[in-house]
C-alpha cells in the first residue's frame, strides 16, 4: 500500500484525556475498496481513533489525511466520511425512508426531492429493507435497525464507512448473518469500511487486513491469517484468544518453563519471554505416556462441546489454566475423568515463542 | 396474550385500585358533582334554595364582568404560557443538553427550585418592592439616569400579574423540557451532524421534536396552575385584574354560591379542554 492509492491515512496521532494517553502516535492507512478491522480489547483507543478520523474529536497531535486531503482541521460534515455508531443512534422519532433520506434532506449539499426520494429507495432496497420503509424504527428488529444505520451513511455516498463495534448490540446468531451482510454490501458498493471491533473472530472474519491496537499503540497489522498464526507480541496473542501462554525464560535458544525445558530454535523479540502454544495443538495423554516434547501435568476441570469442536479446561499446579481444542471432524473427543491427573504436550515446532532475544 | 391468560391476573390485583377509587371519588367526582348541581340553584340576595334554573348561568354570559374575566383569564394564561416558554426552553436546553456533567445540570436543576423554598404568596408579595413606584426597578434605573420618572405601569397592572405569574411558573416548564432533552442519545445529534446538518436543522429536526412531551408536560402544568390562578392577580394587579379565579373568591366571600358555582364548572371546562388539546399534540403514552 502506497500513500498514493490509500483512500486515508493517519499520521502519528496521538491523543490525551486528562493526562492519560487514549492514543500513542498511531499511523495508519487504509487502501480504497478495502475492509479493514480494528482490533483492541476496551480502553485499547479504539474508538478514539475513529472518532478522530471521522472529526468529533480533534488529535493532540498527528494529521489526518483522506483521499490525499489534510482533513486535521475540518469538521465531521465536511469530511465525506460516514460514521455507524454502535448503539446505531436512529432518529427515533423518524420512520426508516426519513432516517435514511435525512442526509439527503437536511445534510449541506441541495438534493432535489426526486432525487433523494431515488437515491434513498436504491439503498433501501440494497439493505434489504424494502416494505419496512413506514414503519417507525421502534417497530423493527435490531438487525433491522443496524441496516437502517448502515443505510443512512451509505445513502451519502461516502469513500470510507467507519463503523464502531456495529455488530455489538446484535445477538449471536444475527451477528453471523449481518457478517456476511455487511461484506456483501461493502463489495457491492465498492467503499472502505473501517470497523472497529473488540471480538478476535469478528476482526479476522471480515477484515482483508487486521490491526490490533493496545494501549493507544498499533501492536500489529496484516492480514488476518498473517496475524492468526504469527502474531508479533505476547499481547496480539493474548488478544486472539486462541493461544495458551506461559511465562518463563527464554535463554540461548532454551524456553524454560512450567513444562519443562524446550528448545526454541526461532523465537519473536518481545519485552517479555513468553511461550505461545494454540489451544487446538495441544493434546492431552494419561500420566507415564511417554512423550517426546515438553510435558505439562495438569488436572481436568471440565469440557465445553462448541459444535465443531470441544474445548477441555485443565488447570496445572500453580493454578493457570491451559485450554486444549479437540476438532470433532478429527475423530470422536477423548473423555477424561474430572479431577485426574493428565500429561499435556505438544510439537515443540508448532509454539510461537517471544523473548527478549528474539529477532 | 389471549383474554383467558389475562383475567385470572386481574382479578387477583384489581382491589389495589379501591383506594385510589375512593380517594378520587371523595375528592373530585363528588366535589365536581356538587359544583354541577350547586350551579343551577336558585340565588336570592340573601338565600339559596335547590329549585333548579338557569339564572345563574344566564347572568354569567350576559354579564360583561364575568365574560371579561373569562377572557382575561384566557389572555393572561396564553401570554403567560408563551412567556414561561420563551424563557424556560433555552433554560432547560442549556441544563439538559448543553451542560455535559450531570451533576452540573442536577446541580443547575436544584438552583430553579431554591425560589420555592418560601412560600408561594411571599414570593408573589417579594414583587411589590420590586416592581412599585419606589421600587427597587425604578430606583436602579433612575440612579443609572436610564429614566427621569419612575415606570408606573410595573406595578398594579396586567403587566405586573404577567411577570409575577412568569416567574412563578417558570420552573414547571424547564424542569420537564430539560428532563426530555437529557434523555436524547448524544450520537444521535452526531449522527446528525456528520450527515451534514447544521445546528438549525438538528435543531428544530431532531432536538425540538424530541423535547416535544416535555414541552407538552411543561405547558399541561402551567396551565393548570395559572388559568387557577387568584393570589397573584389580587396581589399584584390591585384588583384590576380580575381572573375566573377572583370571581369565585369574591363570590364565595359574599355567599353567592350558585355563580361561584357556575365560575368553578367553566373553569374546570377550559381547563379540560386545554389538557385534551395539549396531549392530542402529542402521544405522551408512547413518548414517557
Amino acid at each position: 500500500m502506497t500513500t498514493e492509492t490509500a483512500i486515508f491515512r493517519v499520521d502519528g496521532v496521538t491523543k490525551s484525556y486528562g493526562g492519560v494517553k487514549a492514543l500513542d502516535s498511531v499511523m495508519l492507512e487504509a487502501g480504497v475498496n478495502e475492509y479493514l478491522s480494528l482490533l483492541g480489547p476496551s480502553g485499547s483507543g479504539k474508538t478514539t481513533l475513529l472518532r478522530v478520523i471521522a472529526g468529533f474529536e480533534v488529535p493532540d497531535a498527528g494529521r489526518v489525511y483522506f483521499q490525499g486531503r489534510d482533513i486535521t482541521g475540518l469538521p465531521a460534515h465536511e469530511r465525506g466520511i460516514g460514521f455507524v455508531f454502535q448503539n446505531f443512534a436512529l432518529f427515533p422519532h423518524l420512520t426508516v425512508r426519513k432516517n435514511v433520506a435525512f442526509g439527503l434532506m437536511y445534510g449541506g449539499e441541495t438534493v432535489s426531492a426526486a432525487e433523494t426520494d431515488k437515491r434513498t429507495q436504491a439503498v433501501i432496497d440494497m439493505v434489504g429493507l424494502t416494505g419496512m420503509e413506514d414503519r417507525g424504527v421502534d417497530q423493527i428488529s435490531g438487525g433491522q435497525r443496524q441496516r437502517v444505520a448502515l443505510a443512512r451513511t451509505l445513502v451519502m455516498q461516502p469513500k470510507l464507512v467507519l463503523l464502531d463495534e456495529p455488530l455489538g448490540a446484535l445477538d449471536a446468531n444475527l451477528r453471523g448473518r449481518m457478517r456476511n451482510e455487511l461484506r456483501a454490501i461493502r463489495e457491492r458498493m465498492g467503499v472502505t469500511f473501517l470497523h472497529v471491533t473488540g471480538s478476535e473472530t469478528e476482526a479476522l472474519a471480515m477484515g482483508d487486513s487486521v490491526v490490533v491496537l493496545d494501549r493507544g499503540r498499533i501492536i500489529q497489522a496484516g492480514k488476518p491469517d498473517d496475524v492468526y498464526s504469527t502474531p508479533a507480541s505476547p499481547a496480539v496473542a493474548h488478544f486472539l484468544n486462541r493461544f495458551n501462554l506461559f511465562s518463563g525464560k527464554l535463554s540461548q535458544g532454551v524456553f524454560t518453563g512450567p513444562f519443562g525445558t524446550v528448545a526454541v530454535p526461532k523465537a519473536t523479540r518481545a519485552a517479555d519471554d513468553v511461550y505461545a502454544i494454540r489451544y487446538d495443538r495441544v493434546r492431552a495423554q494419561p500420566i507415564g505416556a511417554v512423550t517426546s516434547g515438553p510435558a505439562l501435568k495438569a488436572t481436568y476441570i471440565a469440557s465445553e462441546y462448541l459444535g465443531s469442536s470441544v474445548m477441555n479446561f485443565f488447570e496445572t499446579a500453580d493454578g493457570k489454566v491451559v485450554e486444549v481444542e479437540h476438532h470433532l471432524s478429527l475423530g470422536a473427543p477423548q473423555t477424561f475423568e474430572p479431577r485426574q491427573d493428565y500429561l499435556l504436550t505438544w510439537t515443540p515446532d508448532q509454539a510461537i515463542v517471544f523473548g527478549r532475544e528474539g529477532k | 396474550m389471549t383474554d383467558a391468560t389475562v383475567a385470572p391476573k386481574r382479578r387477583g390485583s384489581s382491589w389495589l385500585i379501591l383506594p385510589g377509587i375512593i380517594w378520587m371519588a371523595l375528592f373530585m367526582v363528588v366535589p365536581i358533582l356538587m359544583i354541577c348541581y350547586v350551579s343551577f340553584w336558585t340565588q336570592t340576595t340573601f338565600n339559596i334554595s335547590s329549585t333548579p334554573t338557569l339564572a345563574s348561568w344566564k347572568q354569567f354570559f350576559s354579564s360583561d364582568t364575568y365574560t371579561g374575566a373569562l377572557w382575561t383569564t384566557v389572555r393572561i394564561w396564553l401570554i403567560v404560557l408563551a412567556t414561561t416558554f420563551a424563557i424556560g426552553y433555552p433554560t432547560a436546553l442549556f441544563v439538559g443538553l448543553f451542560v455535559k456533567s450531570k451533576t452540573l445540570s442536577t446541580v443547575l436543576l436544584v438552583i430553579c427550585v431554591i425560589p420555592f423554598w418560601t412560600s408561594f404568596l411571599i414570593r408573589v408579595l417579594a414583587w411589590r418592592p420590586m416592581l412599585g413606584k419606589e421600587g427597587a426597578i425604578n430606583i436602579i434605573l433612575m440612579k443609572l439616569h436610564i429614566i427621569s420618572q419612575p415606570i408606573e405601569v410595573l406595578l398594579f397592572t396586567e403587566l405586573s400579574v404577567i411577570i409575577g405569574m412568569s416567574q412563578i411558573y417558570c420552573v414547571f416548564m424547564v424542569g420537564p423540557i430539560a428532563f426530555m432533552l437529557g434523555r436524547i442519545d448524544r450520537n444521535i445529534i452526531e449522527a446528525a451532524r456528520d450527515l451534514g446538518a447544521g445546528f438549525g436543522r438538528i435543531f428544530w429536526k431532531i432536538i425540538f421534536p424530541l423535547s416535544l412531551p416535555g414541552v407538552v408536560v411543561g405547558a399541561i402544568f402551567v396551565s393548570v396552575m395559572v388559568l387557577g390562578e387568584f393570589a397573584t392577580s389580587g396581589a399584584l394587579s390591585g384588583r384590576k385584574v380580575n381572573l375566573l379565579g377572583n370571581i369565585i373568591v369574591t363570590q364565595v366571600g359574599s355567599l353567592k354560591w350558585a355563580m361561584a358555582s357556575v365560575t368553578g364548572v367553566i373553569l374546570t371546562v377550559v381547563m379540560g379542554m386545554v389538557i385534551a388539546v395539549f396531549l392530542r399534540i402529542v402521544d405522551l403514552k408512547q413518548e414517557l
